[in-house]
């Protein structure tokens, strides 16, 4: 039981990062690194907020989120948007987006020390009996937080008109700018939406297990891995693989032990890779043709 | 359809639920050029792709020399003796025209690793020779002054006759030529059509894709009409321009 | 002095690790994130062998590069079927997975606290301690490799892997077995990478996983994409470049708790600055834009 309740507190943030990932991902088309740098910088808005600066708990999360949602739009003003204007392939923005985030995970580092950071104590941590398990007030926020945030999100897509524009651009940019869709402003948004989820995964996971400048790289694939298992495309998709990903996680973490999980998740990646790299999406993982 | 170089028999292919080769037959003989005329669509491209092993067939046959195709990856057709051009022009732009040439040429001993470095002599004539070789091609279409010049630098008729040297390169007996002329200047056409023109000469056969009709005329002695995958109409130019069938076609 | 030496010898093993993986990334256009795991692979096998076996040094970098080649290939198989943005993922992944098998391994590896005590060559009676001593081994490894990456490019083979880059479908229609090219680039960088891996051991005389991580990947690729993919010197330079700046940063007075975090900001910045101002890096051919027809 506890490794379930585990298992979904790791699905949510995995949803969240993800979610974030897959929005990003689908409009411009290449591997966003960086997500999991403003994921770390999420968190460490919080502790910047709340612990040097004083803020009460409620404001400093608020606002951890929305400069999250702000250095996402900082990368792809000052970094994606040029690139993409001249032109530039997927694997260069992957690469730009990978120097990114070594970058600004040594300033973090640099700004806050190395070493871990801890919100903890200005957050009740007295845990909760479920069934046998147990699982924290702040887990229990996770979990509901990813679930509503990305229902929301889904709700956003399909029924807004923004949410509408943001999907034109993902099924196919050049056809939407020519229906007269600012797609530049649209990924702006994108960016704002997704760095915002992952602000608010950054957050979450801070006040439940503190926070280390690394902490992003894990979360970050782990969200990738769920995008590519449970499809770019498909919100509900990402859902059913965000809870398989966090529970082979927390499923190798009690049969092998934790320092295996993962290795473990990477290798259901890989599988899905070469075996079925349709995943549940198109066919957009295979080499071009002729 | 006894004796002849290529036969391709039955072929299916189905893309999406869209039919685009639809039991399609065809033989090409020796030392020939065969045309394969036909709206956007009809499926000739597809089955230049399928008969190179681009593309997997649904159904049918296809023999080379009694060598079996369908079951081939693309670079073993080659081998054997089938080359391509594509319609979208596939060329390696950031190297030369000779590197590209030089590409094209089978059995280099310098490709096979071992070689390089326990059998550099070999190698390096091997080499020595293909340039010459390359570049008496490029010689013979009035290429050679650029030989070096990155294939990037091309105009776009210079680029298509490129990559008809290549496929010359090749060695291959049946070359299969996606739209060689389409969308250049007529003094490069001419010069693009009497070099397909003296193929046969050379002992080589032929399928050129065209939809520049007057250029099929000129060079192909027989041609295929094909339309949604099927064949319509064989026959001469003259036959098939023709056939009320194919009038009707085009008329659709 | 010694410090100069200590410079060059690194100079030499970044040289071979920059090398090879130009020779993946820059002349075939298999982007990798893994080379770090066939370094590591190399180290820890030459330190395995020679902590337990007591087997002669040549011995131990043969099996090193044999194994590591091995690997080399299973890491190829997916760039056979999977599109390049994603295949660096795949190269992701195996790399974070090696990371974990030498980390938690704790038997072989010994785990997080790694293998000290590793014995320094004997190469024909002469034992190889002091720092000009493995200056000249180094670099005599990091030469052949030059050498080796200097043949294969100029050769027809090297030819058949530009084209492999440029326009995969142009070089199966001309013959080419491109997936056999693919996995003998892949055998060959991560076996190079190994006689790197085996340097390091034998230098350091400890090793432990956290000098072989995703990190130290995406520094290797910085290397070869700052100095310039797809050309001969690239790697020579760019390694050049980055491994002396945060050495005379240090001169400067940066104070050392964060000086391996300027390092990292250094590569990670430049990585950033040359994507976007000249992806082709100082000396490249190769700037990771399809060169032909890919759609």
């Amino acid at each position: 039981m506890q490794v379930a309740l585990n298992a979904l507190v790791s699905s949510s943030v995995i949803l969240l990062v993800g979610a974030g990932f897959a929005l990003i991902f689908t409009t411009t088309r290449f591997f966003h690194f960086a997500h999991g740098a403003i994921f770390a910088l999420g968190a460490y808005s919080l502790f910047l907020l709340q612990v040097w600066c004083g803020q009460p708990t409620p404001i400093a999360l608020v606002l951890a989120v929305v400069l999250a949602a702000g250095f996402g739009c900082a990368v792809e003003l000052a970094v994606y948007r040029p690139l993409r204007t001249k032109g530039a392939s997927p694997l260069v923005l992957l690469l730009a987006s990978l120097g990114l985030y070594v970058v600004l995970q040594n300033a973090l580092a640099m700004t806050f020390g190395d070493e871990t950071k801890s919100v903890r104590s200005s957050v009740v941590t007295e845990g909760l009996d479920v069934l046998g398990g147990y699982v924290t007030p702040v887990q229990v926020a996770t979990i509901c937080t990813s679930a509503v945030l990305v229902a929301v999100l889904a709700v956003f897509l399909k029924c807004t008109k923004m949410g509408k524009a943001v999907r034109a651009v993902a099924d196919d940019a050049e056809l939407a700018k020519i229906s007269g869709i600012a797609s530049d402003r649209v990924i702006l948004a994108v960016f704002a939406i997704g760095s915002a989820l992952a602000g608010v995964a950054g957050v979450l996971v801070a006040m439940d297990v503190d926070m280390i400048p690394t902490m992003g790289m894990t979360p970050l694939m782990l969200g990738v891995v769920a995008v590519v298992i449970g499809g770019v495309d498909s919100i509900p998709g990402l859902a059913l693989a965000a809870v398989l990903v966090g529970a082979a996680q927390q499923a190798g973490a009690w049969w092998l032990g934790s320092q295996w999980q993962d290795a473990i998740v990477f290798a259901v990646l890989l599988v899905f890779l070469l075996v079925r790299p349709r995943g549940f999406l198109g066919g957009r993982l295979r080499k071009a043709s002729v | 359809m006894t004796g002849a170089l290529l036969e391709a028999e039955g072929l299916d292919k189905c893309f999406d639920g869209v039919k685009a080769l639809a039991d399609f037959s065809c033989a090409v003989q020796e030392r020939k050029i065969l045309g394969l005329i036909g709206p956007n669509g009809a499926g000739k491209t597809t089955l230049f792709n399928v008969l190179t092993g681009f593309i997997p067939s649904d159904g049918g046959k296809a023999t080379f020399k009694g060598t079996n195709l369908l079951r081939l990856p693309p670079y073993r057709i080659a081998r054997a003796g089938v080359a391509r051009t594509f319609q979208n022009l596939r060329l390696i732009r950031r190297l030369s025209m000779l590197d590209n040439v030089l590409l094209a040429f089978q059995n280099q001993p310098g490709e096979r690793l071992r070689n390089v470095f326990f059998r550099p002599r070999a190698s390096t004539r091997q080499e020595a020779e293909n340039r010459q070789a390359a570049l008496a091609l490029l010689e013979d279409v009035e290429l050679a002054a650029k030989a070096n010049d990155p294939a990037e630098a091309l105009s776009y008729g210079q680029q298509k006759l490129l990559s008809l040297v290549c496929c010359l390169a090749t060695g291959a007996e049946l070359l299969l030529l996606d739209e060689p002329v389409a969308g250049i200047a007529p003094e490069m056409r001419e010069k693009i059509l009497s070099v397909i023109r003296s193929l046969p000469g050379k002992g080589k056969s032929v399928v050129v894709i065209e939809h520049d009709l007057d250029a099929v005329m000129q060079v192909c002695d027989r041609v295929i009409f094909m339309d949604a995958g099927a064949k319509v109409s064989e026959g001469t130019s003259q036959e098939v321009r023709n056939d009320p069938k194919v009038i009707e076609a085009y008329l659709d | 002095m010694e410090y100069l030496l200590h410079i060059l010898i690194l100079i030499c093993i970044y040289v071979i690790l920059s090398a090879s993986l130009n020779l993946l990334a820059g002349y075939a256009g298999l982007l990798s994130i893994a080379h770090a795991a066939f370094y590591g692979v190399g180290a820890y096998v030459v330190a395995v062998m020679a902590l337990n076996w007591h087997t002669p040094w040549w011995v131990n970098v043969v099996c090193a590069v044999v194994l590591s080649g091995l690997l080399g290939a299973l890491v190829g198989v997916p760039s056979l079927r999977i599109r390049d943005d994603y295949f660096v993922i795949a190269t992701f992944a195996f790399q974070v997975i090696a990371f974990s098998v030498l980390n938690n391994w704790v038997s072989l590896t010994g785990g997080p606290m790694g293998l000290p005590g590793i014995p320094h060559p004997v190469i024909l009676g002469w034992q190889v301690s002091t720092h000009l001593e493995f200056l000249l081994l180094v670099g005599f490894f990091c030469a052949l490799t030059l050498w080796v990456c200097h043949r294969i490019v100029r050769s027809p083979f090297g030819r058949v892997l530009k084209a492999v880059r440029e326009d995969e479908v142009f070089a199966q229609a001309a013959g080419k077995n491109v997936a056999a090219h693919k996995m003998l680039v892949f055998v060959i960088g991560a076996g190079m990478a190994a006689v790197a891996g085996a340097m390091y051991a034998h230098y350091i005389s400890f090793i432990d996983p956290t000098s072989f991580t995703v990190m130290e990947s995406i520094f290797i690729l910085s290397i070869v994409i700052i100095g310039g993919a797809g050309s001969l010197w690239g790697p020579v330079l760019g390694t050049v470049v980055l491994v002396t700046l945060p050495e005379l940063l240090r001169f400067v007075g940066l104070p050392s708790s964060v000086a391996a975090n300027v390092r990292q900001m250094l590569y990670g910045g430049l990585l950033v600055a040359f994507m976007m101002w000249r992806p082709q890096g100082f000396l490249g051919q190769y700037s990771f834009e399809k060169g032909s027809g890919r759609e």
